[in-house]
């Protein structure tokens, strides 16, 4: 294809005033119309509209052009749009290349500049545009097939959703028993479900689903693969006759829903390991849980408890200078979120129950933040619960009681009470503990997922992708992404569930054909490119058979290829290049950039 | 420091009614208050909200600049009754003054 013939439509956007009121729209036009290789150069009042678009459908039904530059906002805003357009015109959506003149130019750029820089920027799209192929998606076959890591709740609702729509599931779980942290839970905020039933009803699905596969007790050894045709091999633990089973599953979409286990407090923070009478929420809820007595005070290892306090916000919202740092000098600054409603849930219930059991909530702040919580914390009023508030850098001090009645008395600066220092008589002590999540840093360095600096497993966008990793196939749901509670842990199931159903549902899928192509005839088997490539797999040396000698080849596994380049910038012979974005490209680029006739 | 009465709730009960533990502290009720004194009445209802019998006492004298105007009780957002509250801490005040 010679790029001589290629004729460049460039469609140039006002975007309503957002980039005309800045950059002298039609000036632009009457530069880029000059600029060689360009056929037809439009302006619109939104580019992104139907007769926008139609003008590039038509220019392109017409054989006027076919090659498309449109001159408008960032690309991840329409980028698809156009190339759908192309799509509809009956072209290959590849010939288009986007040159963003709004968020790089209007909204920065005032004037004369504005209108020379988006004439550059224009010029540079188009000198690409130039040497654009037509290409073609690249297609991978997909196991019909998904792997859960971790059974509670968020991975078994992922598993039932996905089943659901009829691809197998396999469901891998590291400890003895499904349903993770329910096991811990009573009576549920904010509505008081019982997380047995709950779970009760979740395991009679799963158990009973011919199309899900449960694995418990087991450890994942390597996962490798990539999207569609992932490989999971697992170990599980020493049987009776002391053999472990190694198990291989071969997987087209991994969802990690490896959840979250509870803060346990520092010796001495608040008391905690010295004073048997300080307790975590954790121990409360299983003392609720397993307490079957009904009496008029709460009981707590045999002693009947007239006052209880409560402190929330411990291990979380931890601030540097003021909070203990782990040993590793992890410091837990986010809210756990569920603390609280789970808190107001308890008091209540212990009101409710044990009126003779008097409670003092001593809080940062309350956040009760979903639907029915509040209520809750209105219902603790109602309970005559007493709510003192503590500054971060004033923590309230447990320190020993003088009488019998109340081993332990907790000292508080009071915001409340106008800052007023109070002491309160207490024979139980109960701390909020917060969520962390699970320590899967052994699995993520394996399958190279995102760590956000709080721990948590970190999703692409925490709005527009919030069930999705960078890594095509691998999915997250659940309080390994963040504190959630149990509705919003199956919320988060769900959306995983739908993407890695949608993802499969075709039995193949189309990839970006932004990768790695090897030119067979100036490839001399250096392996150069294998060393810089960051993506193991993507990028092998194999032996090839060319008219009976062997030589050495590089080659490309498309569907693992990042498309970074580092490959494109060390290969000695300039026999690899990335398709979309060849070195040729650039150059021709930097040249329209730097050629002096184009700004002005 | 104040020690923290918890029995003092069930103290209060012959002298006044139960309604403090109503109040969550918006302070509608100071800032309606004809007196000039730091949050009157919110301080003494916080005051029995958490049991802080002792400092009643301490500040009595503030409770005997109350007008009995009933604006507090008349614009409270929780029925906390804030005027009838300070009628029954006097009635509390004077059964205990200078006893301990």
């Amino acid at each position: 294809m010679s790029e001589k013939n290629q004729n460049v439509g460039v469609y140039i956007c006002y975007c309503g005033g957002n980039i005309s009121d800045h950059v002298d729209v039609e000036e632009v036009r009457n530069r880029v119309e000059k600029m060689p290789g360009v056929a037809v150069a439009r302006t619109e009042m939104f580019m992104c509209s139907d007769p926008g678009q139609e003008m590039i459908i038509e220019d392109l039904k017409s054989g006027k052009i076919d090659r498309v530059v449109v001159a408008s906002c960032a690309p991840s805003l329409h980028e698809t749009t156009f190339r759908d357009a192309i799509k509809r015109a009956g072209s290959n959506p590849f010939i288009y290349e986007h040159a963003n003149i709004r968020e790089q130019v209007s909204w920065v750029h005032h004037g004369d500049t504005a209108t020379d820089k988006a004439s550059v920027l224009i010029a540079s799209a188009t000198a690409k545009a130039k040497l654009l192929k037509p290409l073609e998606p690249i297609r991978v076959e997909a196991k019909k097939h998904t792997t859960i890591i971790g059974g509670g709740v968020a991975g078994i609702k992922t598993a039932l959703d996905i089943a659901q729509k009829g691809i197998e599931v396999t469901l891998i779980e590291k400890s003895p028993v499904l349903g993770g942290q329910l096991n811990n839970l009573d009576r549920l905020a904010p509505f008081g479900e019982k997380a047995s039933d709950i779970l009760q009803e979740l395991l009679d699905q799963i158990l009973n689903h011919k199309g899900i596969t449960i694995h418990t007790d087991c450890k994942i050894e390597d996962v490798t693969g990539y999207v569609g045709n992932f490989s999971l091999d697992i170990v599980t633990k020493p049987d009776n006759n002391n053999i472990n089973k190694k198990i291989t599953i071969d997987t087209g979409a991994i969802v990690m829903a490896t959840g979250s286990v509870s803060y346990i407090p520092f010796d001495g923070e608040y008391g905690f390991g010295r004073h048997k009478e300080v307790i975590t929420l954790k121990d409360l809820i299983h003392i609720l849980k397993e307490n079957k007595s009904s009496g008029t005070a709460l009981e707590v290892n045999g002693k009947r408890i007239k006052n209880m306090v409560m402190i929330h916000c411990v291990g979380s919202r931890q601030i540097p200078g003021i909070h203990h740092p782990k040993e590793n000098g992890q410091l837990n600054e986010y809210c756990s979120r569920t603390c609280c409603a789970a808190m107001l849930n308890a008091s209540n219930q212990i009101r409710a129950n044990f009126p003779e059991t008097g409670i003092y909530e001593m809080y940062r702040d309350i956040r009760t933040y979903g639907r029915g919580q509040e209520e809750l914390y209105n219902q603790a009023s109602k309970n005559k619960v007493v709510f003192m508030r503590y500054d971060a850098d004033a923590q309230p001090e447990i320190t020993l009681g003088s009488s019998s009645d109340y081993p332990l008395l907790v000292k508080i600066k009071d915001s409340l009470t106008f800052n007023e220092q109070m002491e309160v008589p207490a024979d139980l002590v109960v701390l909020a503990t917060g969520i962390e999540p699970d320590d899967v840093s052994d699995l993520a360095s394996m399958m190279k997922l995102p760590i956000g600096t709080d721990k948590f497993l970190l999703e692409v966008h925490p709005k527009l992708r919030p069930v999705e990793f960078p890594i095509t196939g691998v999915f997250l749901a659940g309080t390994c992404q963040a504190p959630m509670d149990v509705g919003e842990a199956c919320n988060a199931a769900g959306a995983a569930a739908v993407k890695a159903s949608a993802l499969l549902s075709k039995g193949y899928i189309e990839l970006d054909p932004f990768v790695a192509q090897v030119d067979m005839d100036k490839c001399q088997g250096h392996g150069a490119c294998v060393e810089a490539c960051l993506k193991e797999g993507a990028l092998e040396l194999t032996e090839v058979n060319i008219e009976g000698k062997i030589h050495k080849k590089a080659r490309v596994t498309a569907a693992m290829c990042l498309g970074c380049g580092a490959c494109a910038a060390v290969c000695p012979e300039k026999a690899i290049d990335i398709n979309g974005w060849a070195l040729k490209q650039y150059e021709d680029m930097v040249d329209a950039i730097v050629s002096d006739g184009f700004a002005a | 420091m104040s020690l923290v009465n918890l029995d003092f709730a069930e103290e209060l009960k012959e002298y006044s009614g139960d309604t403090a533990l109503e109040c969550f502290n918006c302070g509608t009720c100071a800032a309606i208050c004809p007196l000039v004194n730091d949050n009157f009445p919110r301080r003494m209802i916080r005051y029995i909200q958490v049991g802080a019998r002792e400092k009643i006492l301490e500040n009595s004298d503030e409770l005997w600049r109350c007008l009995h105007c009933g604006l507090c009780t008349h614009t409270c957002p929780r029925e906390a009754d804030p005027g009838e509250i300070i009628l029954g801490l006097k009635r509390f005040v004077l059964a205990n003054w200078r006893k301990s």
